[in-house]
């Protein structure tokens, strides 16, 4: 990485951008302070995950090797890293003025590869409820449901939040404040591919192994 | 709250206030729980009552619930800690008045004022009211009002996300109050430890009411940590090095760091509790694989550096004060900057020592006892620096000095008496004893209620432009002391004669004796508490003598004695340029501190907006709605905060400018006014002489 | 906050590589995927399986960060970020350690009668 101006976590728009990369240095880091905050949350859902791995935790209901479906795992994987490299087009576009539509362009294909990967998700829970594995069945689908739930609530709310920043840059421009929210939102939408990457491992191919 | 749920009540009906069940029976316990409702009922009547006679609802309305600005948000989180804070000490009252009656027999073993499970209610609203909506309201409240001033910044990091989070405070201590009325309380202490917290054993709204409470006002707090520590990092003055912020900004930083990493804990055991009662998940259930403990072992993880959010902004108080009061530079800054750092980091460490006794073998608990007893020894080096700090300075007898005296004599025995129960074999012993409480109290009470009440003392001034009353305030920190001592030693005796605590009921008259000391402690800290109101009332009343228009009534050397008193919405005229550590002693030093800057520009301060307010009510609604599982209302309030977030998002928000022009008038008038005071000495501070501006020559901190 | 001086460089270029970055960081996190699904469905003793989920994790979460996230670790940004990573790991670290520390050795006590029980308990249901 030659650009060595960067002041925040995630692309930096430079000092081409002025006043909105001045802004963003502390916008853009209090965000992160907050995703760090966040992944205690997930840490402790993790480690919670782990302490219910074991038999007594699933108390007699379905296990790992019956509900898992590591193909479906595999898609999820896919969809949601293509959704993160795609973000880096909006961060370039956005950064070198490709212009309002290349921007909303590949936001909106961040949110429909987001979409694809709810969709798998969803259609994994229902197949593992039919299955006789719903959270009420024991502690260790409790943790489960929770964990890889609650990724999935994120993934929605980013979802939500692209769809919002479309509206706003349709309506606004993109102007600086709307710059830093990209930015923000970019931090946000590469942080999940980063807790994807410690669930596909921990909770799906571990106990699988 | 069996019978089926209504479409539009969810549970609600007629049958669930404390009147009802004074109707039905008429005893001691039922009057005190109606006279609670109507007390809380008839405040709010009076006290809208009282906004409409002075036609204070736009006043209050533009210039405060709709202030982004954080001196004015500190403010408000203070008045809101006051208020539950005279919650905290009544129930505190009742719970030991109970206790002095409650002693029965072996054929009638329950006796007392209130009922076992009213007794119940008490304490685990007493503990919820004092940790998050006494305690953490009056350290955020400080932390807002001092530290933007203290680093020489306009304003926190993010002055909008600072107005949320104290709606979402105060949408949480408004749940705890209208239990009062509507409902009751969860049963299970302020920890509420399942499954006895569990939808078997505790059916009904009462855990819901902690939960939501906790849930909400924990993502404020959340929020505040990061808004701290972005202001911290990004928001100093020029020239303001990490190593030349006063003390206060680095315990603040603590603090930030700690809010940071231990909410979510908090987050994370009240969500999964809130799916087991809810949805019927398992995380904490005796069945289907649940385990209890993990809720012990997450909790704990916040609750532990909860304990040192709770206590380092006193530190940080104690750590001006003490200079300041004794006319001397900090002893030992640097090291009282790693003692803070190392304390907010092993605050991590230790948090098994909350269950020492919940079955893990020998060396987890020895891993966790030492990590218990190293976290002593930065908290001892703090008190050797604030006493080599007074050592042969000239120090001057005020309130906040009292607080600190207090703190030293009392404290010390606390931190010593957790020393005592970090050893596992001795917490053994006395675990779940009245020696537990005499503990924790006797750490919480001088350390976070004497540090916050001084710091109070000391920054009151600053907001309001009138010095509190010496005398009172004297009067008042004497009886907390006083209070505290006669409430809490008695329980150190009770725990080691082997009572446990939240008893509702006891049939050792040995007790009794220790009781009613404890009893009469009580009383001390309710006349303390009528003391502190009577010290605002009378200041208030003479606060034309106690004036202090030029700004530093304490000759301090913090730049938060720079500015005019009361302070000015934009603090400072210029962001000043900071060239040493006390950079205002320092200037003092140099001779003719209150020099004009040499020109004034526009300041853009965040305009007002009623976001906050609006997310507030939002969140009200969502807590109060899922504890009556009215779901109509939940969903709605649920769907109104991100849309509220949202709309905000879409209008692009221009800041309030204030012109040069009306800058420089202001700072002109003050600077003309400062010229004209006579110089007050350190020995006139507490006479009618000290106007705000002090003899510089005295300066020698 | 010292910016340090960036010099002029060629936008075009800097883009170049920042679309480099990001090529090189899906094509490593995609082997690495790839690589710890394959170690689940070869037929690898179950504690080698786990350690290369585990490695392949932990190198694609540092690609994530340093490609994507575009935290650098080698000073040139303001050091607070990395620091700041660093400081929220060693914390889960004792926060995610300890509970599984806790958790299993209260686990062990509880359900199975010492260390040994365990083993003999597994997987009961099948």
């Amino acid at each position: 990485m030659s650009n060595n101006s960067n002041l925040y976590p995630g692309l930096n728009l430079g000092d081409g951008h002025g006043e909105a990369h001045e802004q963003a240095e502390s916008t853009v880091f209090g965000f992160w302070v907050f995703l760090m905050s966040d992944l205690i949350i997930f840490g402790i859902l993790f480690a919670s995950y782990a302490s219910y791995l074991d038999p007594v935790g699933m108390a007699g209901g379905p296990g790992p090797q019956d509900l898992f479906d590591i193909k479906s795992v595999a898609i999820q994987t896919g969809f949601l890293l293509l959704g993160g490299v795609a973000y880096g087009g909006v961060s370039l576009a956005m950064k070198y003025e490709h212009g309002r539509a290349r921007v909303i362009g590949w936001l909106l294909v961040c949110a429909a590869l987001g979409a694809g990967f709810l969709f798998f998700e969803v259609k994994d829970f229902i197949t593992q409820a039919g299955k006789g594995g719903t959270p009420q069945v024991s502690g260790w689908l409790s943790s489960y449901w929770t964990l890889v739930g609650l990724h999935g609530v994120h993934v929605f709310s980013g979802i939500l939040w692209i769809l919002a920043m479309v509206a706003q840059i349709a309506i606004r421009g993109l102007d600086e404040v709307l710059k830093v929210r990209l930015s923000m939102l970019g931090v946000f939408w590469h942080f999940l591919d980063l807790v994807w990457v410690g669930i596909f491992s921990f909770v799906f191919l571990v106990p699988l192994a | 709250m069996s019978g089926q749920t209504s479409p539009i009540f969810g549970n609600l009906n007629w049958n669930v206030t404390p009147y009802t069940d004074l109707l039905r029976d008429v005893n001691s316990s039922t009057i005190v729980g109606a006279g609670a409702a109507s007390v809380l009922v008839l405040g709010a009547i009076a006290g809208v009552a009282f906004l409409t006679y002075m036609r204070w609802w736009g006043p209050l309305y533009r210039n405060w619930l709709t202030s982004p600005d954080a001196k004015k948000i500190g403010v408000m989180y203070i008045v809101l800690a006051l208020v539950m804070l005279a919650r905290g000490i009544i129930e505190g009252f009742v719970i030991r008045a109970h206790q002095a009656t409650a002693l029965g027999t072996l054929t009638a073993q329950e006796s007392g004022l209130v009922a076992p499970d009213h007794f119940a209610q008490l304490f685990s609203t007493h503990g919820t009211i004092m940790i998050f909506f006494v305690a953490m309201p009056l350290l955020i409240g400080l932390i807002n009002f001092v530290l933007p001033q203290q680093l020489g910044a306009r304003d926190m990091a993010f002055p909008v996300l600072n107005q949320v989070s104290l709606g979402l405070t105060a949408a949480g201590a408004a749940l705890v109050m209208v239990s009062l009325l509507i409902g009751k309380f969860g049963t299970g202490g302020w920890t509420m430890y399942p499954p006895y917290t569990g939808k078997i054993f505790s059916p009904g709204e009462g855990v819901d009411y902690w939960l939501w409470a906790i849930l909400i006002s924990g993502m404020g707090s959340t929020l505040t940590g990061m808004n701290f520590a972005v202001t911290i990092f990004k928001e100093r003055a020029p020239g303001m090095h990490m190593m030349r912020m006063p003390l206060f900004c680095w315990t603040s930083l603590c603090v930030a760091i700690m809010l940071i990493y231990a909410m979510p804990a908090l987050t994370v055991s009240s969500l999964m509790l809130v799916l087991d009662r809810y949805a019927d998940f398992h995380f904490f259930t005796n069945a289907s694989g649940g385990n209890m403990m993990n809720y012990a072992n997450i909790f704990w993880m916040f609750g532990h550096p909860e304990v040192y959010i709770l206590i380092l902004p006193a530190f940080g108080v104690f750590s001006e004060i003490s200079s300041t009061f004794s006319g001397k530079r900090l002893y030992g800054y640097t090291s009282l900057v790693i003692a803070s750092m190392s304390i907010a980091v092993i605050s991590f460490t230790v948090w098994l020592h909350h269950f020492f006794t919940m079955g893990q073998s020998a060396g987890v608990n020895i891993a966790f006892g030492i990590a218990t007893m190293i976290i002593g020894i930065p908290t001892g080096v703090k008190i050797y620096d604030w006493m080599a700090t007074m050592w042969r300075g000239r120090v001057r007898i005020t309130a906040p000095i009292v607080y600190l005296t207090g703190f030293f004599l009392l404290f010390v025995i606390g931190g010593l008496s957790g020393i005592i129960l970090a050893n596992p074999s001795i917490d053994y012993q006395v675990h779940n004893s009245t020696f537990l409480v005499a503990h924790f109290h006797n750490v919480i009470i001088p350390g976070v209620l004497y540090g916050m009440l001084a710091g109070i003392h000391y920054w009151f001034p600053k907001a309001f432009g009138f010095r509190l009353c010496e005398t009172w305030g004297r009067r008042t920190a004497l009886l907390f002391v006083g209070g505290f001592i006669f409430t809490f030693m008695p329980l150190y005796v009770l725990g080691l004669m082997g009572m446990p605590r939240r008893s509702p009921t006891f049939q050792n008259p040995d007790y009794m004796p220790w009781m009613y000391i404890a009893a009469v402690g009580a009383v001390l800290m309710l006349c303390a508490l009528a003391s502190l109101f009577w010290t605002f009332w009378t200041s208030y009343r003479n606060r034309l003598s106690l004036a202090v228009p030029g700004g530093d009534p304490w000759n301090g050397s913090t730049l938060e004695w720079s500015s005019p008193a009361p302070v000015p919405e934009w603090s400072f005229p210029r962001i000043p340029q900071v060239t040493a550590r006390d950079d205002w002693g320092e200037a003092k030093r140099a001779g003719d501190p209150w020099k004009a800057p040499e020109r004034y520009c526009d300041i853009e301060m965040p305009a007002n907006t009623a976001h906050g307010l609006l997310i507030a009510a939002a969140a009200t609604g969502l807590g109060f709605a899922m504890v009556w599982h009215i779901w109509w209302l939940a969903i709605l309030s649920f769907l109104a905060i991100p849309g509220l977030i949202a709309l905000r998002g879409l209008r692009v928000i221009e800041p309030k400018i204030i012109t040069a022009a009306e800058v420089e008038e202001a700072d002109q008038r003050f600077r003309q006014q400062v010229a004209s005071l006579a110089p007050a000495t350190r020995a006139d501070e507490e006479t009618e002489r000290n106007r705000g501006v002090p003899d510089i020559s005295e300066f020698a901190g | 906050m010292t910016k340090p001086n960036t010099g002029e460089l060629d936008p075009q270029d800097n883009a170049a590589s920042e679309v480099r970055s990001y090529a090189i960081g899906f094509i490593v996190s995609l082997l690495l995927t790839v690589g710890a699904f394959a170690a689940v469905l070869a037929d690898l003793p179950s504690t080698w399986a786990i350690i290369c989920i585990c490695i392949a994790a932990l190198l694609q979460i540092i690609t994530h960060l340093r490609n994507f996230l575009h935290l650098s670790f080698s000073g040139g940004q303001s050091r607070e970020d990395l620091l700041l990573v660093l400081f929220s790991v060693s914390l889960l670290a004792i926060m995610a350690g300890g509970t599984w520390y806790i958790m299993s050795d209260l686990g062990g006590r509880m359900h199975d009668g010492g260390e040994a029980g365990h083993a003999a308990h597994a997987m009961p249901d099948r």
